[in-house]
């Protein structure tokens, strides 16, 4: 759109936030394509990262659609994550205890409906109370399937996991061979450091593939759903629900259908880790994982899609800049690094920024309502509104 | 063991779990927001005791097995406890411009910074204090009860800190107000009370108590790094038994949860001699029985109190 | 007893020995009285007497002890507030709500009841149902917001606009959900004088359109100039119902003031 015919214009209607994190995000991008084609980063553990940030961007979708929406406190986002992983690995791999073989959309398949179980059974005892008690309940839950995963041996394989996990791809027409038939590409952009595109490579695009996919499916079901009465409910309740209450809105089948929603994103998120990863084990439930979504969430800014998406980012960055200043600068363990890192950042945002970084700027109306008949003028202050389809939220 | 031995361990643990849920429970109603970084304060409170002994040393002397040095330790876990928490409360809490929702998240982010610290300062793996193991009571061994001195004085230094809270909260003035305060913020507020004080009052017993429960524990089991974290759920469980809010509900939460905790392997004994019928759910129930799951049994009681009485045990039976 | 309850031939709603206490004490006490269509009920009694519990006992976000409450002739004790509301009552708070991020417009539009678009499926098997439903609220919206003379505020944000248009804005939602008895809870608390009188000549603006009305107020020249009958409660009964000529000059009235204080 205008981006595209007037990009100074375009660039000039931004906020001063979105400028900032327009400038980082380039930046970054320039700085990872930099030391790609140097060759200090491979282009496969490129890939890898990209297709970790979409499965971040993923789970804080989900968990946004659960608390930046409603409000809910969901500190089960580990749990979900899992139940997608193990319910697709379960289904698919060769090492599966008791299933094993099946196609990976009916690991598909399977990891959405026992996400959904889990989903209704933790949602109709809390979601009838304060916003608290799903908090506390939702910590247990993480715990006890983290210790049936653990402890039933017959049915997870315990700590040893799951091994041979098929790709999401395999057994598909064309795309199950396409990294093979892909022939081996060399790049030379610097002279002397070639950049080699082999199987592997393919193989990673694939899943990013997968991943933009599966990010780009939930982007559009929950930037429909937000932009709506629908939405708008939701964000009535997360202010104040007995106000929606007094209006006549059923709130608890409302929290119950956005909590069900996010936990199918959060297993979805799980569902790409498990064909990406090819492996699973009890370590994927740590609940570290939820605390990254809790970070990108309220970060990117609660309620914002686009803000969740950024948070996904942030995330990748704290877990690979961890892991790389252990491997260059610094001996320290990386796992309490990254433990004070998540800290301070949900303090911080807290205290400086409880809005976050890219809070939710658009009206929740039905765009073409409001783009059709509704009056076009720019409001003095605050809730800021533009015309027309752009994809920013 | 017998049934005796499993509930006398049952009530050791549940000294522990009692401390932390009486301060869980203090702070929810007064500071009116669910602090999940109160685990933490309760590790906190066990490695200050662990630096501090290691300091002092033995100072001599020994009553119950414990060296007068672990008892200098333990006045110290318990202080830089309750330090640490009110720092946190005028540096952290009070400035923040966010309701109890926001503390609440806010309240994980300091439970990650405790813990990280911790870690990074002592690493992950587990400690002990450097006092000697006993033996259990030889007098009460025939009875098929293990206990040692140890946990006799943990379970007396408990009952004493409870009976000091108890005196403290009926017979002081500070108690009234507490008791005010978490019965009714504004009344108390508009009745005079300096509401402030009586907070920062609030998160001194609450986090000491804590601290105290954190070197109990760390003598009951050992030290690491997630020791409090782990303990989280299981004290919540015991605060929402009770009733959120109530410091007696809160104890006699702590005390079943503990004596379920601990129990749990005579439970599955029990089931295993039940005749249940049809086979699969008896082969079900006795695999959740066992001692792996006994943080799950908490769970499963929590769920099942906030879905038959949100109150709990000693609320009114309303929404 | 409700000793001097007026006979009502159409009742929109009905209290009938409505009970609810609180640790022992009863905040509503064997409360019987009902409202009839089309006029502007006005509920009033002394701090304490038990007005905002009968109010969330009505709208259904206490649970009575005891006693009944109809909608338009439909038993409605003991549901949900979201079941009262559909049948037909609708209920504003003493303090407005705030709304955060939301535009005056937007919170106007969680008003109307049974949007399609509150479906999560309809979103998107039926979008152009939604599009046209919300075109229409959105309109009616405004057509409201130009009523009250506020429509300058439409997309200004919610949480900057000022206590009494806040008040305005409630009742202007409230009215968004067609309510058959729309109950007022303190509509003129902390609100200008000038803003006040604006809000009593919408409120009988609306009245006359055909809206049911309870009021609570404490205010007493706003109820009095306002609303007949006037139902008066002290220490959680009904005391006396009347006019509000009758009601100023009740003996009982005028202790049951003093003796509370206020």
């Amino acid at each position: 759109m205008s981006l595209l015919d007037d990009p100074k214009a375009a660039f000039a209607d931004l906020s001063r936030p979105e400028r900032w994190v327009l400038g980082v995000s380039v930046a970054f991008v320039l700085f990872l394509l930099v030391a790609m084609l140097t060759g200090a980063l491979g282009p496969t553990y490129f890939l890898f990262l990209v297709g970790l940030a979409g499965m971040y961007a993923l789970l804080s979708f989900g968990l946004n659609a659960q608390w930046g929406f409603t409000g809910l406190i969901n500190f089960s986002v580990a749990a979900f994550f899992g139940i997608g992983a193990y319910g697709t690995a379960l289904m698919t791999a060769s090492g599966s205890p008791i299933a094993g073989g099946f196609s990976p959309l009916v690991g598909l398949a399977v990891a959405l409906v026992v996400a959904l179980a889990l989903a209704l059974l933790i949602g109709i005892p809390t979601l009838r109370l304060r916003a608290d008690y799903l908090a506390i309940a939702s910590l247990g839950l993480a715990e006890v399937v983290r210790l049936i995963v653990l402890n039933e041996r017959w049915l997870t394989n315990g700590s040893a996991g799951l091994r041979g996990i098929p790709g999401f791809f395999d057994g598909w027409p064309v795309l199950s061979t396409f990294p093979e038939a892909m022939p081996g590409l060399r790049l030379v952009v610097i002279p002397g450091s070639p950049v080699i595109l082999e199987t592997a490579f393919w193989q990673a695009a694939l899943n990013v593939l997968l991943v933009l996919a599966f990010a780009g499916a939930a982007y559009f079901v929950l930037r429909r759903a937000h932009r709506s009465p629908w939405g708008r409910v939701l964000r009535t309740i997360r202010s104040d629900e007995d106000l929606a209450r007094a209006l006549g809105k059923n709130t608890y089948s409302f929290k119950m259908q956005s909590f069900v929603l996010g936990s199918l994103i959060m297993a979805l998120a799980g569902v790409f880790y498990a064909h990406l990863n090819l492996y699973v084990g009890p370590g994927d439930l740590d609940p570290i994982t939820t605390f990254y979504a809790w970070v990108a969430v309220i970060l990117g800014g609660s309620g914002s899609n686009r803000g969740a998406l950024f948070g996904g980012i942030v995330i990748v960055t704290i877990r690979e800049g961890t892991r790389f200043l252990n491997d260059v600068a610094l001996p320290i363990d990386p796992a309490p690094l990254r433990l004070l890192l998540i800290g301070v950042v949900i303090v911080a945002v807290m205290r400086y920024r409880p809005q976050g970084v890219l809070p939710p700027q658009r009206e929740l109306i039905w765009p073409s309502a409001v783009d059709g008949g509704g009056t076009p003028e720019t409001p003095d202050s605050g809730v800021r509104e533009r015309k027309g389809g752009d994809d920013d939220e | 063991m017998t049934v005796l031995g499993y509930l006398a361990n049952g009530l050791v643990f549940s000294s522990i779990i009692v401390l932390g849920s009486i301060g869980l429970s203090l702070v929810y109603s007064i500071a009116d927001f669910a602090n999940f970084a109160h685990g933490d304060t309760m590790t906190i409170g066990a490695y200050s005791a662990l630096v501090t002994f290691g300091a002092v040393g033995g100072l001599g002397g020994a009553v119950l097995g414990l060296p007068y040095g672990f008892f200098v330790a333990l006045v110290v876990g318990i202080a830089v406890a309750a330090v640490v928490a009110v720092a946190t409360e005028k540096l952290i809490y009070e400035p923040l411009d966010v309701d109890s929702i926001g503390l609440l998240i806010t309240s994980i982010g300091i439970a990650f910074i405790y813990r990280a610290v911790i870690q990074i300062r002592f690493g992950s793996d587990f400690t002990r204090f450097d006092v000697r193991p006993l033996r259990p009571i030889e007098a009460l061994v025939p009875y098929g009860v293990r206990i040692t001195l140890h946990d006799v004085a943990i379970f007396g230094s408990a009952v004493a800190l409870v009976v000091g809270l108890h005196v403290l909260l009926q017979y002081t003035d500070l108690g009234r107000k507490m008791r005010a305060m978490a019965d009714n913020p504004d009344l108390a507020r508009v009745s005079g009370i300096r509401t402030k004080r009586v907070k920062l009052w609030t998160w001194v017993i609450g986090a000491g108590l804590a601290g105290a429960g954190g070197v109990f524990l760390g003598l009951f089991n050992q030290l690491a790094p997630r020791m409090g974290f782990n303990l989280l759920l299981v004290i919540f469980a015991a605060v929402i038994l009770g009733g959120i809010g109530s410091v007696y509900g809160a104890m006699a939460g702590g005390f079943l949860i503990g004596m379920i905790n601990q129990l749990t392997p005579f439970f599955s004994n029990v089931v295993e001699a039940l005749p249940i019928r049809p086979n699969w759910l008896a082969t079900v129930i006795e695999n959740m029985i066992t001692i792996e799951y006994a943080n799950a049994i908490a769970f499963v009681i929590m769920v099942v109190v906030l879905l038959v009485r949100p109150n709990g045990i000693a609320g009114e039976a309303a929404t | 007893m409700s000793e001097g309850a007026l006979p009502k031939e159409d009742a929109v709603l009905r209290v009938d020995d409505l009970q609810k206490s609180f640790g022992g004490l009863a905040a509503t006490d064997h409360a019987t009285f009902a409202v009839e269509r089309g006029t502007i009920t006005g509920l009033i009694g002394p701090n304490g007497a038990g007005k905002s519990t009968l109010f969330n006992l009505i709208s259904g976000f206490y649970e009575p002890d005891g006693g009944t409450v109809e909608v338009n002739g439909t038993d409605v004790t003991g549901m949900e507030p979201y079941e009262v509301a559909e049948q037909g009552l609708i209920r504003t708070f003493q303090t407005p709500r705030k709304l955060e991020g939301m535009t005056v417009r937007e919170a106007m539009l969680v008003g109307p009841r049974k949007q399609p678009g509150e479906s999560f499926l309809t979103l998107f098997t039926s979008p152009g149902t939604v599009a046209e439903s919300e075109s229409a609220n959105l309109a009616e919206a405004e057509r409201i917001l130009e009523d009250f003379e506020i429509d300058h505020l439409a997309t200004q944000p919610a949480t900057d606009i000022s206590g009494g248009q806040m008040k305005l804005v409630e009742l202007a939602r409230a009215m968004l959900a067609e309510p058959e008895v729309l109950l007022l809870d303190e509509p003129v608390a902390g609100v200008n004088p000038t803003l006040a009188k604006k809000l009593k000549e919408q409120i009988r603006r609306l009245n006359e359109q055909g809206t049911t009305f309870l009021l609570i107020e404490h205010d007493m020249e706003f109820v009095m100039d306002l609303a007949d009958p006037i139902v008066v409660l002290d220490q959680g009964h009904v005391l006396t119902e009347g006019t509000p000529e009758g009601v100023r000059n009740d003996q009982r009235v005028i202790d049951a003031y003093l003796g509370g204080g206020a």
